[in-house]
Parts: C-alpha cells; sequence; structure tokens
C-alpha cells in the first residue's frame, strides 16, 4: 500500500486523475455512438497512464515504469487501434441498441458508484488513508459500471468494452492498493487483454458475415 | 524430471502446429494421438514419482518455484491427460464422419487439430503453475482456445454459443483476479505479527495462511468462487455450459465437461485450502456447501425439462460439479476423499456419454431427444456402451461414482448434517430416474424389433456402428469405471489420503 504521508500535490493529482477516470466511464454511459465508446476508453486509459506514471515517480518503482509504459501501448494505443481499425473495416456506423435508456442508465451509474464507495469503505477503512478510499472506491465502480455496460447494451463491440472496463478498473485498484504486486502479472495481464479482445474482434467479424449485425439481440436461439 | 516437464509443455504445442502446418489429416490425426499418449505417460510417470521414496518430499518444484507439482496437481493433469487421450482418439472418427456429413471444410478441419492440441496444452499447464495470477490468465487462455474450438462447424447457434461462452467466462475471471488481488493484499497488510506475505505462490500462501487478514480473506474467497465459479460451471453462474457445451463438437465437449471444469476446481480448492488456513475452515466449507446444493439442484431441474441430448448431458456436469464442491464443502477425510474420487468417476463417466451422442448425432443428424429412436437396433455396441455409461454416471454400483457419492453421502451423516443428506439422496435420485427415463425412449423406444427406423430427414438407418476409433474411447472409461467400483488399488487410496492431507491440513 501506499505510504500514509503523501506530499499534498499528490493527493490533489491522484483525486482530480481519478475523478476524471470515472467521469470517462460516464461519458460511456452517456453515448449512443461506437466511436464514441472507443475514445472514451482511450482517455480513460490514458488518465490511468499518467497516474500510474506518477506513482512510480513517487515511489521511485522501476516496476511502475515498465507497467505504466506497457499500459500507454497496449490500452490506450494498441485496443483503441484495432477496435477502430475494425470498424473502419467493416464500415460499422451502427447505433448501439440499449435495454436501459441513456439518463437510467446514468442514475444506474450513480448508485453503483455510491454502493462501491461503501463497499470499500466498509472493507479497507480501518487500515488506508482517505486518498486511498477515494481511488479504490473509484477502481470498484469503474468494475461495476463495466459490469453495468455488458448487461444493458446489446452490441459485441461494447461488450468487449464492457471488459475492457472492468479490467482498468481492476488495474487501478492494484496499482492503488498493491503496488508491489509483481511485474510479471501485470504483464500477462495485459497479454491477456489483448488476446482476449483480438479473439473476441475475430468473433465479432465471424459473427457480422454470418448474421450480418453486431447486434447480440438476436442470440436468442439457445434455450433451455 | 526439469526435461520431462519441458518436454511435456511442448509435445502438444508442436503437434498441434505441425498438424496446422502440414495440411495433411492422417498426419493431424496421428500427431495428436501420439502427443496425447506421451502426454498421458509423462502424467502418470509424476504419479509414480511422486508415489515412490524419492518423491517422499510430495512435491517436484522446478524453475525456482514458478513449476510445482504436488500430489493434487500430478492427480487433476492426470485426469486432463487421460480425457485428452480419448478425444485425440474419438476425434478420428467423429472428424471424418463431420467431414462427411456436416460439410466441415479443410480448413476447418485443420484448425480443429491445431486448437485441440492448444486446449490441451493450457489446460495441461494450469495445474502446475505456482503464481495464482498466472493460473487465472492460464484459464483465460483455456477459455480463448475452447471458445473457437465450439465454432468448428460455424453457424448462428454456434456462434452464440461461443460468444455467450467468452462474455460470461471472462467476466467471471475478471472477478477472480480481483480476488487475487484482494488475497495479495490481504498478506501484505500489518497483520498479527507485522509480517508480509509478498506473494501470490499457493506454496507460499498457503504455509502463512495465518497471517493473512481475516475479512479481506472473506470476501477474495466469495469473489474466486464466483469468478473461477463461472469457469466450473456453478450454478447461478452456469448459464454459458449447457449452449457451449450442446453446439461444440464431441470430443471437445468432453474435454469441456470433463477436465476443464476439474481444472477451474482445482483453483477454487487452493484458495479454499488457502482461506480455511486464515479464517478457519468453517466459512469456505459453507460457502462450496451452499453452491453445491445450488448448482446439483438447478442442473436436475435442467435435466428434467430437457429436450437435447448433449444438453442434457451438459446440464448433468453441472450436477455433478455441484456434487463435487458439496463434498469439499462438507470437509473432513471421508467428503474430501469422495468429492476426489467423484473427480475421477466423473471424468470417466461424462466422455461416454459426450461420445455416444457424438455418434448418434452422426447416424441421426439430430440431437433432439425425441427424434432419437431404438438405437438398439441401428448401433447395437454404441447402445450397449451408452446405457452401461449412463448406468455408471447415475452412481448405479458397481461404479467409482457410487463410491465417491456414497462417500460424500456418509460424510453427511457423519457431521450430522440430516437435512444436506435428505436433499442429497432426494436430488440423487430425482437425476437417476430424469436421466435414464430419457435414455430408456432413445435405446429402446421401438415397440417391434423389425420397425424400420428412419433419422431426421426421413431416410431409413442401415444398421451398423462406426468402427473402432468411435466405440474404444467410449468403452476404455467404462472397463475403468466399473473396476474402481469394485477395488480401488491401494496406492490410489494412500495417494488419494496424501491430497486429503494436502487440502485439509
Amino acid at each position: 500500500m501506499l505510504g500514509l504521508a503523501l506530499p499534498i500535490y499528490l493527493n490533489v493529482t491522484i483525486d482530480l486523475l481519478t475523478a476524471f477516470i470515472l467521469l470517462s466511464s460516464f461519458v460511456m454511459l452517456s453515448s449512443k455512438w461506437i466511436s464514441f465508446y472507443i475514445h472514451a476508453y482511450g482517455i480513460q486509459s490514458f488518465l490511468i497512464f499518467i497516474l500510474t506514471l506518477i506513482l512510480g515517480i513517487e515511489t521511485q518503482s522501476v516496476n511502475l515504469y515498465m507497467v505504466a509504459l506497457l499500459t500507454l501501448l497496449v490500452r490506450c494505443l494498441a485496443v483503441p487501434y484495432l477496435l477502430l481499425n475494425m470498424m473502419k473495416k467493416f464500415s460499422i456506423k451502427e447505433e448501439i441498441n440499449l435495454s436501459i435508456k441513456i439518463p437510467a442508465s446514468i442514475i444506474m451509474g450513480l448508485i453503483l458508484t455510491v454502493f462501491g464507495y461503501f463497499l470499500i469503505f466498509r472493507l479497507i477503512h480501518n487500515f488506508a488513508p482517505d486518498i486511498i478510499i477515494n481511488s479504490a472506491a473509484i477502481a470498484l465502480s469503474l468494475i461495476f459500471i463495466g459490469f453495468f455496460m455488458i448487461i444493458s447494451r446489446y452490441t459485441t463491440i461494447t461488450h468487449i468494452l464492457g471488459l475492457l472496463v472492468i479490467e482498468n478498473g481492476i488495474f487501478l485498484f492494484s496499482v492503488i492498493l498493491t503496488p508491489t504486486l509483481p511485474l510479471i502479472v501485470e504483464l500477462v495481464v495485459l497479454f491477456d487483454i489483448l488476446v482476449t479482445v483480438v479473439a473476441m474482434l475475430i468473433l465479432s467479424i465471424v459473427m457480422k458475415i454470418k448474421t450480418g449485425s453486431l447486434s447480440t439481440g438476436m442470440l436468442n436461439r439457445l434455450v433451455g | 524430471m526439469k526435461i520431462l516437464i519441458v518436454l511435456f509443455l511442448f509435445i502438444p504445442f508442436i503437434a498441434g502446429l505441425c498438424s496446422f502446418v502440414l495440411k495433411n489429416k492422417r498426419v493431424a490425426e496421428i500427431l495428436t494421438f501420439i502427443s496425447s499418449i506421451v502426454s498421458l505417460s509423462i502424467s502418470a510417470a509424476f504419479l509414480i514419482y511422486l508415489m515412490s521414496e524419492r518423491g517422499s518430499a510430495g512435491v517436484i518444484s522446478i524453475f525456482n518455484n514458478a513449476v510445482v507439482i504436488d500430489k493434487f496437481s500430478a492427480y487433476i493433469v492426470l485426469l486432463v491427460a487421460l480425457i485428452y487421450f480419448l478425444s485425440s482418439m474419438y476425434s478420428i472418427s467423429y472428424m471424418k464422419l463431420a467431414v462427411k456429413n456436416e460439410s466441415v471444410t479443410d480448413g476447418e478441419f485443420f484448425r480443429y487439430y491445431l486448437l485441440i492440441n492448444l486446449f490441451a496444452l493450457t489446460m495441461l499447464v494450469a495445474p502446475i503453475l505456482n503464481n495464482m495470477a498466472l493460473y487465472l490468465i492460464d484459464i483465460e487462455l483455456t477459455t480463448i482456445t475452447s471458445s473457437f474450438l465450439v465454432i468448428t462447424e460455424i453457424t448462428e447457434k454456434s456462434i452464440e454459443a461461443a460468444w455467450k461462452y467468452i462474455v460470461v467466462v471472462s467476466s467471471g475471471i475478471s472477478l477472480a483476479l480481483l480476488g487475487t488481488v484482494l488475497f495479495y493484499l490481504s498478506g501484505n497488510l500489518h497483520g498479527v505479527y507485522g509480517l508480509h506475505v509478498s506473494s501470490l505462490d499457493w506454496t507460499v500462501l498457503s504455509a502463512h495462511s495465518s497471517y493473512l487478514n481475516k475479512d479481506l480473506v472473506k470476501i477474495a474467497f466469495i469473489l474466486i468462487v464466483i469468478g473461477l465459479g463461472t469457469k466450473v460451471g456453478l450454478a447461478p453462474m452456469h448459464t454459458w455450459v449447457p449452449d457451449a457445451y450442446s453446439e461444440a463438437p464431441s470430443p471437445v465437449s468432453a474435454m469441456l465437461a470433463a477436465s476443464l471444469e476439474n481444472v477451474a476446481l482445482y483453483g477454487i480448492i487452493r484458495y479454499f485450502n488457502i482461506a480455511g488456513g486464515s479464517t478457519g475452515f468453517n466459512y469456505p466449507e459453507t460457502v462450496l456447501v451452499i453452491a453445491g446444493i445450488f448448482s446439483i439442484f438447478v442442473g436436475i431441474m435442467g435435466i428434467i425439462n430437457q429436450n437435447s441430448t448433449k444438453r442434457l448431458f451438459a446440464y448433468s456436469s453441472i450436477e455433478q460439479m455441484g456434487i463435487i464442491s458439496l463434498g469439499f464443502g462438507l470437509g473432513g477425510v471421508f467428503g474430501t476423499f469422495g468429492a476426489l474420487f467423484q473427480m475421477l468417476a466423473h471424468s470417466l463417466s461424462k466422455p461416454i456419454m459426450f461420445y455416444g451422442s457424438g455418434n448418434l448425432l452422426h447416424k441421426y443428424k439430430t440431437k433432439e431427444i425425441k427424434n432419437i429412436k431404438g438405437v438398439i437396433h441401428t448401433m447395437p455396441k454404441t447402445a450397449f456402451l451408452f446405457i452401461a455409461g449412463a448406468l455408471t454416471l447415475v452412481g448405479a454400483p458397481p461404479s467409482a461414482a457410487f463410491i465417491g457419492e456414497f462417500l460424500i453421502l456418509l460424510e453427511s451423516f457423519k457431521k450430522s448434517d440430516y437435512f444436506i443428506s435428505a436433499l442429497l439422496i432426494i436430488l440423487l435420485i430425482a437425476a437417476f430416474i430424469a436421466i435414464l427415463a430419457k435414455l430408456n425412449s432413445m435405446i429402446f423406444g421401438v415397440s417391434d424389433g423389425n420397425a424400420t427406423i428412419y433419422d431426421v430427414n426421413n431416410v431409413q438407418l442401415k444398421t451398423g456402428d462406426f468402427g473402432t476409433a468411435s466405440l474404444a474411447p467410449m468403452a476404455i472409461p467404462l472397463i475403468l469405471t466399473i473396476c474402481l467400483g469394485l477395488y480401488i488399488p491401494l496406492p490410489l487410496k494412500s495417494f488419494l489420503d496424501g491430497i486429503v492431507r494436502i487440502i485439509i491440513k
């Protein structure tokens, strides 16, 4: 865990960055266009990269530098590039089918954020300073919002982005709470993200070719 | 031993790659079969080494403790390698018929042989990894390889199954990853003696489990059960199981049902051991008992209301996994031993059923139970093996499943959990009746032996089985499970006792 006595400017920076990270996930919830989602995800990953870099500089840990660099390469550049490239190649301009409308989604997101805060407060308030509780709560609410995105949007791309937001939440959680996590773990998690995204993209391309759409609303044949 | 492990990791990889690159059907079949035999013999070698005098320390650890094989890992590896062996043998017959009947193209054929080897490799690697985060990532890789195996034949249904599979399981695994991070955090707080357990290796966590923070371990264990339980197919995270198992080719369904579930359950039990050492075994045992009972219930409800053969056995897997986690949850020597033995029994019985369904699918061109009639007249050998396999699956004596379920029941009586015993007996009887009633209508469903039997396209069926490669994979596990039902060899018993001591130390 981070030291108890962080300098004041660092407190402010971490608070600000995590607030923006939360905001970017709300941008995703409030949009109907797929490209918006992808850009918001890229910005979110970039903010997480800056946060990791700052923490690396503060704790002077080479591991965190490496992790930050790889985050920039994989989460911030490679994954959005793959997604946007695929959208351009298949000229996908679909709106997303929402099962829950945008205002209700935002209210739901707020509820999940508050829930995440209380959960994390109950869990770690005995031994963690306020700054850690705030950031960990935002990380947890990212995980919840990711799950909410998966269940409330009927497109393969938003399923992928929902999973990616969950992974971002877990990554933020582990960077804030356990900066000493072995480097190998972060490396394989990033590798895993890349492989999963590629696999899911191939599946959605196959789906697009076979059914003519990326909507998952029609996947209702297998029941019972 | 080091050479053996490296060989063990490379053989399936090379076999898969060669069968993809060489583009020769015969070569692909033979390479996969040889690779599976080598994997099976090496995993048997691990087992023999650990039982021998030299392996009395109980672990093989190499690469600076990155790879640690103890008795539990060796047991799971053996189960995986066994199913790999059977499935690679059955694939020879299945894929030949699939090319003939269902217009599987050459590209799909070679992709199948590439992926089945990679899938086996990822499952063989998972139990021998020491680092729990690496283990989880490996489980994620099994998801990816097997989801592409599900779409071996690209249809709208199989794409739906694969998509559900990959989305549900990936989100489950990310929850398990969160649980792992929490386990790491719980060792990094200023605990009882101000000691830090800065490791994700289960050997370290298990040895120092009393230093972990109890509240965090409780939450983390729940997250692990939800996350890996998705992969195991514990209810209510089982939604992908029937879809993926029914749409995958039969050899893959058998691998998914009989070995992948064991590999995922292995992870839960490792954490079970760590959480038990930290909070006392009462808490994790309760979690597993609740998950187990609910899975048995959901599985049997699915069986009763089922009209497709492969979905029937998928729900039966959910039920069997429920029984196994109930066994681990009840704890004690009998419960744990019974659960371990039930793992073996399930791994032997379930492939028979999936291979049998594969034969029926090729003969009748359908998976609908009501369209399959009179198998005993059209395919007598398959019918015999199929019904005998079903009897061993539902736990009729003499079979390994009977011993396993009986031991689990015995533990519940021993602990005076009469509610659980009564529930388990009722649910097991319900499963017995439901599965045998469905199979009865399929196997013996024609009143007159001379009546002509038609498949789903109204083509008259010729009598005859498909040949050795389709029958031997059903006969081998059947003989094994009946022998184990009659007599448990002493080395196996002492080996399983050793695993019990590892889990509930």
